[in-house]
């Protein structure tokens, strides 16, 4: 009986997914997304994931109190449009913030959101127990109270332009009923990590590890259905069974193709492609002082001359059409063409080789045994450049440089490392020479960290090269504090040109994401930070639908899960 | 008997242990952390990473991790897994049923194989087939077991659209199958990944087989039973492949750590979900327990393999059997 039950259920579901039905917009709702994708999430809990694809997933299933604007202007709340917050107000001294959370909005077991959900979110994410990456980024805000169940105020400490980014951006909201009991020190290990009950409008169906991730609509959400019934992403860890998934019809999106990838999608005239604007950025970095003796300039990276002339000596243009054809452009410094703030006609060292190795010779770096190799006091002008083996793009990148550089008289040696062991090496600042990337969010604040003084002196700061140059950092800090867009460009330009003309590092390469997908498929805006952001406008007509994309649409286990089965 | 298996189990339980102590200490000499990628971003404190070694116990000295872990196992505890977030045991004995489904039918699969190419080639040893056969086995005994593995993978999924592209099964529609379409779905699944290594592994067996049986055809009792009057094809299936096969037992044993290493390879170009790619993506991830977990679970089934086979091949041959 019970068996005849789940068919006569699963009919009635599969002839409504069939007919599919019509969102409050009016368009179309109905059929599944197949993400190609290369490996399992981390953990599926917002303020303690690492990986793109933990971030893909719980986006898509937690709400914020406001979603950033396609520009990505995290100027006051300029372009933020609202969320689980239907409407907020700032304080008279701006020191405050009230959201008021839409009173419509409710977790998928159905409990009601409540402001006490975004103070929990608040003191769980900065709580040292937790040790969540975003804490460090939270510093600003002092505090969260609840006057009552449907407003949260945010106090801050001082009023800066990003501050509504902080209270918004990196906080997903979670329910304080379900992570309550758990302690801070198990969240990791918890079964709620592993299936998320959020506001979002998709809730999540099940991860199967290293096989596949489930998301359905949630049909009740307080902001409307979204198009796509489901959301499911295939897992295949090797690159070229992903693609082959995708160029096979198995699934509908590969999120990164490679530009060999781009000829054989060519030949699919039911597969297209799409390009966005990134946040990584590629470079060679150097490292300024000696690996033996952090007290001492390197001896040779130390001198600004020497890394100028390196500079000039490759040309950047030719590297980048050789590894990634027209899927990225040079590099214009250590940032990206995406921010509003960057000026994307920033000067540039130029390609010179002759008066590259006009001012090497200068420098006393000679081939005084005709060996093809420089050298100065018996020293030959020799380094070994560290790269993740795993990187393909980085690998040839460094074969490219050290064939650019052979032509200057320098000797680079390759070391292709595996990438836990290259973090150790830069952790320590135990290299000479490392094709670096970094893939940055909507702020251009993380350049502090990365290339400003800060980042240097602090024992875990990720500024590797351990460049510092106060009038870069003064610029960068004046561009973060400044309310004005014009004026924040140019302080951001200042810094840029300062750094660029310094050279700690060549700016190789500013990567175009290019995403395959099914014709079917009717895409959205892809958001440079995210381009899966807009996945719940995305929608496939239905005279294109295809039997998978009427498969019936499976119920949640998560709100089924007891809490705190399972902890380390 | 019963004292020689008791004998070979303290053995193998002696080398698991080896095992198990030199793959804990070389994970955790190895450069690098199971936090890097979550370092590798200009926005994480050392703090956090500090926090998270506390909280996994890394903190402490490595000989008092080794203790701790040794007290684990003790209690049948293989630890906890930092990449997946739960139990080694839960993450092993999710994958470990692929590893072996996959391991089974290519071992019984190659095997079969293998003795059938080997008769073909005795049967009609010196002529064109028996050259051609060999060159194949040749051919496909060196060639890289990753690069078949893509080859077929481009060749049977998409030049030649027959099988679905790795997987254990569909991620879509497997839910929502009954329970033969469910059947269907994986063995469809299962057949080009367990083709591959069936390929893999059958050279060997087809060469190693071969030479046996061109040993035992001189002997006396092949050419008596030649004078008695029976054909080619009895002599060699009823007293040749018999007394040949011998030699095969003991590859079977050599063959378990042969095929575990090449089902990791195959498990990962085939996104088949077993415990090759868990523990791949374990040393990628530094993910120390998981790693001591699989090898240790690895080394049980080689050393496992191992005795049957000596079980096997004791039972099988009469000299020993007398003893």
């Amino acid at each position: 009986m019970a068996a005849l039950k789940r068919k006569l259920l699963l009919c009635v579901l599969l002839v409504f997914a069939c007919v599919g039905t019509e969102s409050p917009s009016g368009a179309p709702t109905g059929g599944t997304l197949v993400i190609s994708t290369g490996a399992d999430p981390d953990i599926l809990m917002p303020s303690l994931l690492s990986s793109v694809l933990a971030a893909q997933i719980t986006d898509l299933v937690y709400d914020r109190l406001a979603v950033i604007g396609d520009s990505l202007s995290i100027l006051n709340d300029d372009g933020f449009t609202p969320r689980l917050a239907d409407r907020w107000t700032w304080g008279a001294d701006s020191l405050t913030i009230a959201f008021h959370i839409d009173p419509r909005a409710k977790w998928h077991d159905g409990k009601p959101v409540r402001s006490s959900d975004v103070r929990f979110t608040f003191q769980s994410s900065t709580d040292s127990t937790l040790g969540s990456q975003v804490k460090a980024l939270l510093s600003n805000i002092d505090s969260v109270t609840t006057p009552d169940s449907a407003t949260a105020v945010f106090w801050f400490h001082a009023r800066t332009p990003q501050q509504f980014y902080d209270a918004t951006f990196l906080m997903p909201i979670i329910p304080e009923h379900v992570w309550q009991g758990i302690a801070l020190s198990a969240w990791r290990g918890s079964e709620q990590a592993k299936h998320p009950i959020g506001s979002g409008q998709y809730r999540f169906v099940r991860w199967v590890p290293r096989a596949a991730v489930e998301l359905t609509a949630d049909t009740a959400n307080y902001r409307g259905a979204p198009r796509l019934n489901r959301v499911i992403w295939s897992i295949a860890p090797d690159f070229n069974t992903a693609v082959t998934r995708f160029l096979s019809g198995e699934t509908d999106f590969f999120e990164q193709l490679r530009p060999e990838n781009l000829p054989e999608v060519a030949k699919h005239p039911e597969l297209r492609t799409k390009q966005y604007r990134g946040l990584g950025y590629i470079f060679a970095q150097f490292n300024l002082r000696d690996p033996a003796n952090r007290a001492r300039p390197h001896p040779i990276f130390g001198n600004r001359e020497l890394r100028r002339a390196l500079t000039m000596a490759t040309d950047r243009s030719t590297m980048v059409r050789s590894v990634f054809d027209s899927l990225a452009l040079p590099a214009l410094g250590p940032t990206v063409r995406a921010y509003p703030t960057t000026d994307p006609n920033l000067p540039q060292i130029p390609f010179d080789l002759p008066r590259a190795r006009q001012i090497l010779d200068s420098l006393g770096w000679r081939d005084a045994n005709g060996d093809g190799v420089r050298e100065r006091n018996g020293r030959p002008l020799q380094f070994s450049i560290a790269v993740p083996g795993t990187s393909r793009g980085r690998v040839r990148l460094a074969v490219l440089l050290q064939e650019q550089l052979r032509q200057a008289g320098v000797k680079m040696d390759v070391e292709q490392l595996d990438l836990p062991v290259l973090i150790e090496r830069l952790r320590k600042r135990a290299f000479d020479a490392t094709i670096g990337a970094w893939n940055t969010q909507p702020s251009p604040g993380s350049v502090r960290g990365s290339w400003g003084t800060v980042g240097s002196r602090a024992s875990s700061g990720t500024n590797y090269s351990s460049y510092e140059n106060p009038v870069f950092d003064a610029n960068v800090d004046s561009a973060l504090s400044s309310f004005d867009l014009p004026a924040r460009k140019a302080y951001f330009t200042k810094a840029y040109e300062t750094i660029i003309q310094d050279a700690p590092a060549i700016w190789l390469a500013e990567p175009i994401p290019t995403v395959g997908y099914h014709s079917r498929l009717q895409l959205a805006h892809l958001r440079s930070d995210a381009y899966w952001a807009h996945i719940p406008e995305w929608w496939i007509p239905a005279d294109k639908r295809i039997p998978r994309d009427n498969a019936p649409v499976a119920t949640s286990t998560a709100q089924a899960e007891s809490a705190g089965k399972k902890t380390p | 008997m019963l004292r020689y298996v008791a004998g070979r189990l303290v053995q193998a339980a002696v080398i698991v242990a080896i095992v198990a102590t030199i793959s804990f200490a070389l994970i955790h000499v190895a450069p690098g952390d199971p936090f890097s990628a979550v370092l590798d971003n200009p926005n994480v404190s050392e703090n956090v990473r500090a926090t998270l070694r506390a909280q996994y116990g890394l903190d402490r000295p490595l000989p008092e991790q080794f203790v701790r872990y040794v007290g684990q196992l003790a209690r049948g505890d293989l630890g906890w897994s930092f990449s997946h977030d739960r139990p080694v045991r839960e993450v092993l004995a999710s994958a470990l049923p692929n590893t072996l489904l996959l391991m089974v039918i290519a071992l019984v699969g190659s095997f079969a194989l293998g003795i059938l190419i080997a008769l073909i080639q005795v049967a009609r040893r010196g002529s064109a087939i028996d050259h051609t056969l060999s060159g194949i086995s040749l051919f496909f005994f060196s060639m890289p077991d990753f690069w078949l593995a893509i080859l077929a993978l481009l060749a049977f999924t998409y030049w030649l659209p027959l099988f679905p592209v790795g997987g254990a099964v569909d991620p879509v529609m497997h839910e929502y199958m009954g329970l033969g379409g469910r059947i269907l779905d994986r063995l469809r699944h299962l057949a080009l990944p367990a083709l591959t290594l069936t390929v893999l592994a059958s050279p060997g067996v087809a060469r190693y087989q071969r030479a046996a049986l061109l040993d035992v055809l001189p002997a006396d009792y092949i050419r008596t039973a030649r004078l008695k009057g029976l054909t080619e094809r009895e002599i060699l299936r009823r007293h040749a492949l018999r007394n040949a096969l011998l030699p095969i037992i003991s590859l079977l044993g050599l063959s378990f750590p042969a095929l575990l290493t090449g089902a990791f390879f195959i498990e990962k170009i085939f996104a088949w979900p077993g415990m090759g790619l868990a523990v791949v993506n374990a040393i990628g991830t530094r993910d120390y327990p998981l790693v001591v977990g699989g090898v240790i679970l690895g080394s049980i089934m080689v050393t496992v393999g191992s005795l049957l086979a000596d079980l096997l091949y004791a039972w099988a041959d009469p000299r020993l059997r007398a003893h």
